[in-house]
């Protein structure tokens, strides 16, 4: 190659190269910042109208403060019925014991699909996925009636029961995955090692699809936290409200207005836990979505 | 009384007794028996899929026997877990446990027997020392190259202290130059610990150059077992002699008639065969037993369609006279063109007869 092709190349291609991605990297971030403030402007509202003073507090508009700073919808919102640390109770029982229980049944579940041959396995798992289509207002009415007949209405416990039901398909499925994504010879190696049972379970498997349990156990607490129709339907005891059904509780105000500032401020307060959650697990429910995706 | 009449089964490291196994309606292995000595490097050959690895499992109790007997050092383990049978298993994929670092991993199964510490602290470094770990004991197995992570998994093995070795293809996720390497590796394995050891392989390579005693498998039946010098010099039949040896074996077909056979019109002087004087044969020679025939010397004709220059030897090939293919391999001067007929022939004591049905006719 000559001198001159070499001289021709380098003086024409780094301006028109370089233009191009600074060109791209303004429109990504553009974008970018459009998404964000589409998603981020809702929760900003409701951030902010939580803060308005009361004599605002009634009017939908506008969502932030404009004449001053209080804490005073708060205070409405822990002076309805019990405290608000009550109803969050209530709400953090519901939503850990259905994370629990459905953790509890989906690993054995998973591991059975996974590793075990019996009869109509592929019949049965299909079975069990198809019952995510049905939707789940429409079996509410029997649902509420079976949970009568054992006496589980009104009480949290029936309430962790049906979205347990309601979240198992997809749950049994994820670990059904993360289970056929580790190695048959990694389980034969323990059993040689002479590993048997349960411990099979905890000690090797469970480590192994970790980041499946923590997708399938985040998913339950942050439905089971969101959830509101069964709830508002099975529970009639002021006392056993969760915090959805408390929302449309305090939203009626004196007179017949809606008191949104109480409504926005417990919104506010239900948001906080399952950032917090999601900001300590993002990592392994990440990969625990993705796993066997690129193994 | 059955300790003293049955004598095979005290000595032998390792016997498996009329074993069968089926998946299914599909037979896998067919009347399995075999007999190893302790302390033997016993490889199993033959080609994907013939049923070494299912062997190897039953063997190491990850799959039950459907008919048929193990016995591990004079104790029959046909029903016992595999984690009380004196065995180890080194897996193809390596089977590392990924969460645990290279010491837990190599001493994970002294932790489920609950041994006490030191003892697993000792033991795992002293397997590290022999397989120059020691520097890697912290590391995730994710951190560690090929070669390294096989080693783990080895060391794994060394640590159970078993008494029978068990590996499954364990180089063929390596790459050429490793493998070779680890190849050394396993076989002074051997020597310093002495163990049975049973290695799995396709690559009859690996098999010539680690085993003490070859066990040749086809379609799940054995069909040959023997030192590498019997399988090569004396195989019993027409698989065993075409699988074994590289570049593989010629075949062709020939007449035989008395002491002389017939090649393509050509006749020239046979294998001393007692059993059949007369008939079609398969005419087995390796290829560095043919050689140019002498002026005057029965020869028959061989085209070369291409040579192989390999610094110690010329590997040619091409056909003989009726279209049989056909290799020699020759020593470094001989050159040939593509499209030259040579006169070929071999030595009578250097020709392997087989009858129709591929058995060897002697
Ligand atoms: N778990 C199983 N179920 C059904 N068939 C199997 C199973 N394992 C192995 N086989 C069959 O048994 C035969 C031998 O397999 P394998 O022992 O893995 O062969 P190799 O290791 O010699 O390549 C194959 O035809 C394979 O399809
Ligand atoms: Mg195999």
């Amino acid at each position: 190659m000559t001198a001159t092709t070499i001289v021709g190349q380098d003086a024409a291609a780094p301006p028109r190269g370089g233009g191009r991605i600074k060109y791209h990297r303004w429109i990504f971030h553009i974008a970018a910042a459009l998404v964000a403030i589409l998603f981020l402007a809702p929760i900003f509202w409701v951030v902010a109208a939580g803060f308005r003073l009361p004599s605002e507090a009634l009017q939908p508009l506008p969502p932030w403060p404009t004449e001053g700073f209080s804490f005073d919808s708060y205070v409405r919102l822990e002076n309805y019925g019990q405290s608000i640390l009550h109803y969050t109770m209530n709400s953090a029982i519901v939503s850990v014991g259905t994370a629990l229980l459905t953790i509890g049944v989906a690993v054995p579940a998973g591991y059975s699909f996974s590793r075990y041959h019996f009869p109509l396995k592929g019949l049965v798992f299909v079975l069990i996925l198809s019952t995510i289509m049905i939707p789940f207002q429409s079996i509410l009415t029997p649902l509420f009636l079976l949970l009568a007949k054992m006496g589980l209405q009104n009480t949290l416990l029936g309430l962790i029961l049906i979205y347990t039901t309601l979240q198992l398909p997809f749950s049994v499925f994820m670990m059904r995955n993360a289970f056929d994504a580790v190695p048959k010879e990694i389980e034969e190696a323990a059993r040689i090692d002479g590993v048997k049972g349960i411990r099979m379970l905890v000690q090797v498997m469970g480590r192994l699809v970790l980041p499946g349990i923590v997708t399938v156990g985040l998913f339950a607490f942050l439905n089971a936290w969101n959830e509101f129709l069964a709830a508002l339907v099975l529970l009639t005891d002021q006392d056993k409200f969760t915090l959805p059904v408390l929302m449309t509780a305090v939203r009626y105000g004196r007179y017949g207005s809606v008191d949104w500032g109480a409504v926005q401020a417990g919104v506010t307060i239900m948001m906080i836990p399952c950032l917090i959650l999601f900001l300590i697990l993002q990592r392994s429910y990440i990969r625990g979505l993705t796993a066997g995706a690129v193994k | 009384m059955n300790r003293i009449g049955d004598n095979a089964t005290v000595t032998a490291g390792l016997s498996l007794k009329r074993v069968h196994k089926s998946f299914g309606s599909i037979e896998v292995l067919k009347d399995i028996n075999l007999n190893i000595k302790g302390g033997e490097f016993v490889v199993f050959v033959g080609p994907s899929g013939c049923g070494k690895s299912t062997l190897l499992r039953l063997i190491a109790g990850l799959e039950e026997v459907t008919a048929g007997e193990i016995i591990i050092s004079g104790r029959d383990v046909t029903d016992t877990d595999p984690s009380r049978r004196g065995i180890a298993m080194v897996f193809q994929s390596y089977a590392l446990y990924p969460h645990m670092s290279v010491a837990e991993n190599m001493g994970f199964s002294l932790k489920v027997a609950r041994r006490p510490k030191d003892e697993l602290r000792r033991k795992v470094e002293k397997a590290a020392g022999t397989l120059r770990l020691t520097d890697y004991l912290d590391r995730r197995p994710g951190q560690l190259s090929g070669g390294q992570r096989q080693r783990v998994a080895i060391g794994r093995a060394i640590v159970r202290d078993p008494d029978v070795f068990l590996f499954d293809e364990p180089l063929s996720n390596l790459d050429a130059e490793l493998r070779v390497e680890m190849r050394i590796e396993i076989a002074r394995l051997h020597r310093e610990l002495g163990n049975t050891m049973v290695y799995v392989t396709h690559d009859q390579t690996e098999a010539m150059t680690l085993a003490d005693k070859i066990v040749v498998l086809r379609a799940g039946r054995i069909e040959q077992v023997g030192t590498r010098e019997e399988l090569y010099d004396d195989p019993d039949n027409i698989f065993v002699a075409g699988f074994i040896g590289s570049p593989k074996m010629n075949f062709f077909s020939a007449r035989l008639d008395g002491g002389e056979i017939e090649i393509g019109g050509h006749r020239l002087p046979g294998p001393a065969v007692k059993t059949l004087s007369k008939g079609e044969i398969t005419l087995g020679v390796r290829p560095e037993h043919l050689r140019l025939a002498e002026k005057g010397e029965p020869f028959f004709p061989f085209r070369v369609k291409f040579a192989e220059f390999l610094g110690g030897a010329t590997y040619l090939y091409g056909d003989v006279g009726d279209g049989a293919l056909c290799t020699i391999a020759s020593d470094r001067k001989t050159q040939a063109k593509a499209g030259t007929e040579l006169r070929v022939m071999a030595d009578p004591k250097f020709m392997t007869a087989f009858d129709d049905k591929g058995v060897r006719v002697r």
